[in-house]
């Protein structure tokens, strides 16, 4: 399963699991959220993900959930929803509405995990310039941006230490600190720049491609099954019930 | 093949002065010549030039031109350009814009239009011929700064120019990988016949293999060709220049320090380890630092000098105890000076350093007329030049009341007037003041000649 995931055009999966997300967001109910939640969740499991990490990162998003259930209760429309699934399990409104708004966070969150446990980012940038013709430039610019994203990181945590090493106390992501930091992005992007034109990258000419991601019959099958038979299911469905 | 400098001047803002001044050269692609001079004479912005990079990217020719057989690298697109001239950079983290080596070679391979049967062969043949056949599959990131240079010049090879520059390539990697990248240059250049000009302060790595050494001076080249086999130290140290196993001129004052008996340290360190993941970089340290003692720290790239400091910074966890005495206050300068600018002004930069200090705009002034930057005071501190910001940085640090100052790689990439400079600064501080000084170097004479103690660390142990 995990080398299935991982396997698939970034792009296609890309665009499926927006399809999927933009089909989620006209459906008011829960009970399609909370499958859709299940299933996204069990698939980033299976990609080998780590547990610990996973479950770390839906902490927040649980609490959100939570937030956005209360609001939901709280500000429930009464009786005004659209007939669904939940009406049939759920009696009361107030707690469905609650219940469309925590599944949507959970749900969102979900897809979004999904992608990114499973899509490896140099293949998705080389994708969506294969695939979806995003310019050169632009692919291993951003490419590029991501490699000293560390970098970054690693010279934040210098640039406080040099406030620290003389005595000066800054507060996290103050202004002091980030200037500096802005100032190193700029002359290291230049660097970067130059670098790869000394390796030849041009930004619009000629290349020539290996192992670049390609379209697959099962790439194929996945954008037929998430953007065309999901979202009439899904429609289908929820009219029904 | 010569490499052809005629009359170039170069400035990188149209109203400056300019940084290359009517500067003509030939170099032969049949020597590797290795150019060297004081920091700030142009050398760089020189290789920048030569290699067709600038004025595209960035500055002004005024004048001049450079043609490699006739052709100009500037006029010709990247593709065409990095197969006649391709560079070396002097800061490994700054040259790669994917993430592990593979997919790097593969980046390189692309833009060469290479045919998809040959990759494999091709990244095979580079990596072996640079012995880091081990490394094909690892991140970039996760690579010491020394594998990044030799995953860098796996690069060069790939692209096979007929001219390859170099500029400051071993400015922050071990002796050991210089020597490795130094032996794969020279074997390129046998092999292959790539001509080789490289930019570098530090002579060491290159006297085995370097036909001709030149001195930039005064923007400008001098006549002088040497061998790097018979060096002329008088000449070489007159210019500025960092000779091979010469000891630097210690001020007699500063050889020892003061006799004060039994002394508390000013710094312990217990059982000091730091692991990253399952990996230990640091495996339990025991130091003392006393008062008005100098310390140098030296050992290979990875042995976890930068680690150290970071735990004396706190910027990384660890485990046993650094013990500062009570009361006592720590001060750093880090490697690259830019990483401890806080101000927007030079002088905000030092009045920074003496908050709560009688009269400090006084002291400020006496400070910066001290290291000569007093007519930029109202500049960026990020507009100086690399010199400049060096000296501004260890002003800045020393106009800090401190009792424990640490130094990573205080002159770095700086030539032998300016590193005999700060170090006599630094180390007059140190015993006038009583305070103790660590400071790292990858140059062992340098340590051997200033510290009272040097401390290698090897493999994380010290």
């Amino acid at each position: 399963m995990r080398q299935f995931l991982r396997g698939l055009n970034p792009s296609c999966k890309f665009v499926s699991l927006m399809v999927v997300t933009l089909t989620l967001a006209f459906v008011h109910d829960p009970a399609v959220n909370a499958i859709v939640f299940l299933v996204s969740l069990l698939l980033t499991l299976c990609s080998g993900a780590d547990l610990k990490r996973v479950l770390l990162l839906y902490l927040p998003i649980l609490l959100v959930a939570a937030g956005a259930f209360m609001t939901g209760y709280r500000y429930s429309t009464n009786g005004d929803l659209p007939s669904n699934l939940t009406s049939v399990l759920v009696s009361d409104t107030r707690i469905g509405n609650g219940l469309i708004f925590a599944t949507r966070v959970l749900v969102y969150a979900s897809i979004g995990f999904l992608f990114a446990f499973t899509t490896d980012r140099i293949q998705l940038v080389r994708s969506f310039e294969k695939q979806l013709h995003l310019p050169q430039l632009f692919a291993y610019g951003l490419l590029a941006a991501w490699g000293i994203f560390p970098q970054m990181m690693q010279e934040y945590r210098r640039t406080r230490a040099a406030f620290k090493a003389r005595g000066l106390r800054v507060l996290p992501f103050s202004p002091a600190v980030l200037k500096p930091l802005l100032v190193k992005s700029v002359r290291w992007s230049e660097a970067l720049a130059v670098a790869m034109e000394s390796k030849g990258f041009d930004g619009h000419g000629e290349r020539s491609s290996y192992e670049a991601p390609t379209v697959r019959t099962v790439d194929k099958v996945m954008l037929v099954l998430l953007c065309l038979v999901f979202p009439v299911v899904v429609v289908l469905l929820t009219r029904v019930f | 093949m010569n490499l052809s400098l005629e009359h170039l001047t170069f400035s990188y803002f149209e109203d400056a002065k300019p940084v290359v001044e009517d500067f003509s050269a030939l170099f032969s692609s049949e020597e590797v010549t290795v150019l060297t001079g004081a920091s700030g004479c142009g050398k760089s912005t020189l290789l920048m030039l030569a290699s067709g990079l600038y004025p595209g990217n960035g500055g002004f020719l005024r004048t001049g031109s450079v043609t490699i057989d006739g052709e100009d690298p500037g006029s010709l697109p990247p593709e065409k350009r990095c197969r006649l001239v391709s560079m070396m950079f002097q800061n490994p983290d700054l040259q790669f814009c994917m993430d592990t080596v593979r997919n790097e070679l593969i980046f390189t391979l692309e833009n060469l239009q290479t045919p998809p049967e040959r990759f494999e062969e091709e990244m095979e043949r580079a990596l072996d011929f640079c012995g880091i056949s081990h490394l094909k599959h690892r991140m970039l990131q996760s690579l010491s700064g020394g594998e990044k240079q030799k995953v860098m010049l796996s690069c060069l090879v790939l692209i096979r120019p007929r001219w390859l520059l170099l500029d400051e390539p071993f400015a922050n990697i071990d002796n050991e990988s210089a020597r490795d990248i130094v032996l794969a240059l020279k074997r390129l250049h046998k092999t292959e016949g790539t001509g080789i000009l490289a930019v570098d302060h530090r002579l060491d790595n290159w006297v085995e293999v370097a036909d001709t050494l030149r001195v930039m001076e005064q923007k400008t080249l001098l006549p002088e060709k040497l061998s790097p086999g018979h060096l002329d130290v008088s000449f070489l140290e007159e210019h500025g220049i960092i000779v091979p196993g010469s000891p630097y001129p210690v001020p007699e004052y500063l050889k020892t320090p003061a006799e004060r008996g039994e002394e508390e340290p000013l710094l312990t360190l217990k059982d000091l380890t730091v692991s990253y993941g399952e990996h230990r970089v640091l495996k339990g340290l025991h130091a003392t630092f006393l008062p008005g003692h100098i310390y140098a720290l030296t050992g290979p790239s990875g042995s976890g000098k930068s680690t150290l400091f970071q735990a004396l910074l706190g910027t990384v966890k660890y485990k046993g105890s650094i013990a500062p005495k009570k009361g006592s206050r720590m001060g750093f300068v880090t490697q690259n000076p830019q990483d401890q600018f806080l101000a927007d002004t030079v002088k905000e930069e030092i009045s920074a350093s003496l908050k709560g200090v009688e009269d400090a705009d006084a002291e400020t002034e006496r400070v910066l007329r001290g290291i000569s930057l007093w007519r930029y005071r109202d500049l960026s501190p990020y507009l100086l030049s690399q010199g400049q910001q060096r000296r501004l940085g260890v002003a800045a640090l020393m106009a800090y009341h401190c009792d424990i100052l640490v130094c990573d790689e205080p002159t770095y990439a700086q030539d032998r007037n300016n590193t005999l400079a700060i170090m006599t600064a630094l180390c007059s501080l140190a015993r006038e003041q009583n305070i103790a000084l660590i400071f790292s170097t990858h140059d062992p004479e340098l340590a051997r000649s200033f510290a009272d103690e040097v401390l290698v660390l090897e493999e994380g142990q010290l």
